[in-house]
């Protein structure tokens, strides 16, 4: 892993240890009612400051903390178009199946790609630090298999280009 | 009998067959040209003669004059073709009269050059359509012939990938190792070539791809396989295109299994039992955590320690004791504490 990858990993996952204390707490608005606070944002007392951690001008992390919620929102380097397709229809692909994931939006925040929202319910259906392995894991992942992507087409194409060629031969 | 069908490309066949002769049958086939600018003597090409004469000369013969409003007459005598596997690719065979028809025109382009086609010093265009909406275009100079294909997609993401697929065809082609094969380039603006052209030729997304070929690329057996790759050239990208989409639509399917398992691991840690994968949301996990059902090996080896156990708890073996052990000496099931088998 290059080394500002692993510095960039580190402080979001430090930064997410210390954000992910979530406890439950009724809606303020409406009885009987129990929402994200962090979608809401209507009780600027519950939310605490969101923290931006860049690591180049193209990736960047945005956490947003709440009282009974957390919004992390990530945004995915993209070198050239091809990568930059690759990575929308990626990401669209696991947005629209957002139930399997159960912490994972349905829709990115704008100005970001995809968007995690962690309610207090999952912490305590899930182990916190297990959740915190995920989210650092999936970044990982997702920028390796945008790279895999991109070589497969590549090679898709060199192959078939390959074979095009050799029938004039 | 008196029909007429029509394919894409304004095609038309017409077939025609009369009571009073039931053997012979007519078809006549009108198909749009290559290239309008391109002047044809009377009739069809020799290419074209030649390639009907290779269709089994007695069962399909060439009529001349053609019908009126059709390039090409043809009478089949349906008594001499055979029956089974022959008969359907002699059937293939007429069916791709019509594809021969304009090969041929293409062939007639890449080996004969014309003073007609040099225009002010610059050897200008032909334009060529194969498929509607998706013309090329043919330079003949004397010592190569240059075929550029203005490509149009519908969507960004096909023009993206075929970019992709147009740079690694480059730079496949200038390679050392396919030093035989036409020089391709891609650029995506229009080349030099196709300067005073029409506008709505010339305005693409996916830039135009260009080959020159040489003599020898159509010489002998050769002509014919570069003829028909440039004029399905298109339909080639295009397929290319919808797999790779394809490839990749998979793809991500497998790695939304693998990403998956991974939090669901996490969370049944948790709950230290396995997880109801319905419960969980999503149609497509498989396997979360499942405890494998003993094979037929383990059963086997089960049975045969029990079967150890008894010998050795029952050493000395009496001729009819089993029934009697099993009738008067077995202890009764309880199934439930609220209720009693009844003793015999």
């Amino acid at each position: 892993m290059a080394n500002s990858l692993r510095l960039y990993l580190t402080c979001i996952r430090n930064t997410l240890e210390a954000a992910m204390c979530l406890q439950n707490f009724p809606c303020q608005e409406v009885e009987r009612h129990n929402k994200p606070e962090v979608e809401l944002k209507t009780s600027p007392e519950l939310l605490l400051k969101p923290i931006l951690i860049c690591r180049n001008e193209a990736e960047k992390c945005l956490i947003e903390t709440s009282i009974n919620s957390l919004r992390i929102s990530l945004k995915v380097k993209q070198a050239d178009e091809l990568e930059n397709i690759l990575t929308k229809k990626f990401l669209r692909f696991l947005s629209m199946r957002a139930e399997a994931f159960q912490v994972l939006r349905r829709k990115p925040v704008q100005g970001y790609d995809i968007s995690f929202l962690i309610t207090n319910y999952h912490c305590e259906e899930m182990q916190k630090h297990k959740l915190i392995d995920f989210i650092v894991q999936f970044m990982e992942d997702i920028d390796k298999e945008i790279s895999e992507l991109k070589m497969s087409v590549n090679t898709r194409g060199r192959l078939v280009a390959a074979e095009f060629l050799k029938q004039f031969v | 009998m008196d029909q007429r069908l029509f394919e894409f490309g304004a095609v038309e066949y017409h077939i025609k067959s009369s009571a009073s002769d039931p053997q012979y049958v007519y078809l006549s086939i009108s198909t749009p040209l290559l290239s309008q600018e391109v002047s044809l003597a009377r009739g069809i090409s020799q290419g074209t003669a030649q390639t009907i004469k290779g269709i089994h000369s007695d069962m399909v013969e060439l009529i001349e004059p053609a019908a009126e409003g059709y390039q090409l007459t043809l009478r089949l005598d349906f008594y001499k073709i055979p029956q089974g596997k022959e008969s359907s690719k002699i059937i293939t065979e007429i069916a791709s009269i019509q594809a021969a028809i304009l090969s041929c025109q293409l062939k007639d382009m890449l080996t004969n050059v014309t003073s007609q086609d040099t225009s002010q010093g610059m050897y200008k265009p032909i334009k060529l359509v194969y498929h509607p909406r998706e013309p090329f275009f043919v330079v003949r100079q004397p010592e190569k012939t240059t075929a550029v294909f203005p490509m149009r997609f519908q969507e960004k993401t096909d023009v993206i990938i075929a970019t992709a697929f147009f740079q690694e065809l480059m730079d496949v082609g200038s390679s050392e190792a396919w030093v035989k094969v036409p020089l391709c380039a891609w650029s995506p603006i229009p080349p030099p070539e196709l300067r005073g052209e029409q506008m709505e030729d010339l305005s693409t997304n996916g830039g135009f791809i260009s080959f020159d070929i040489l003599p020898r690329h159509v010489k002998g057996k050769r002509l014919d396989k570069t003829v028909w790759n440039l004029l399905n050239f298109y339909a080639f990208v295009k397929y290319h295109v919808k797999c790779t989409r394809g490839f990749i639509q998979r793809r991500m399917r497998k790695r939304l299994d693998n990403l998956v398992k991974v939090l669901h691991v996490a969370s049944s840690e948790e709950d230290g039992y396995a997880i109801d994968p319905q419960a969980a949301g999503c149609g497509c996990i498989k396997s979360i955590i499942s405890v494998p059902k003993p094979n037929n090996t383990v059963r086997r080896r089960c049975r045969n320690f029990t079967r150890k156990i008894k010998r050795m708890r029952c050493p000395i073996k009496i001729q009819g004791f089993r029934r009697f052990r099993r009738r008067w000496l077995t202890v009764p099931k309880f199934s439930s504490p609220f209720k009693y088998t009844k003793l015999d």
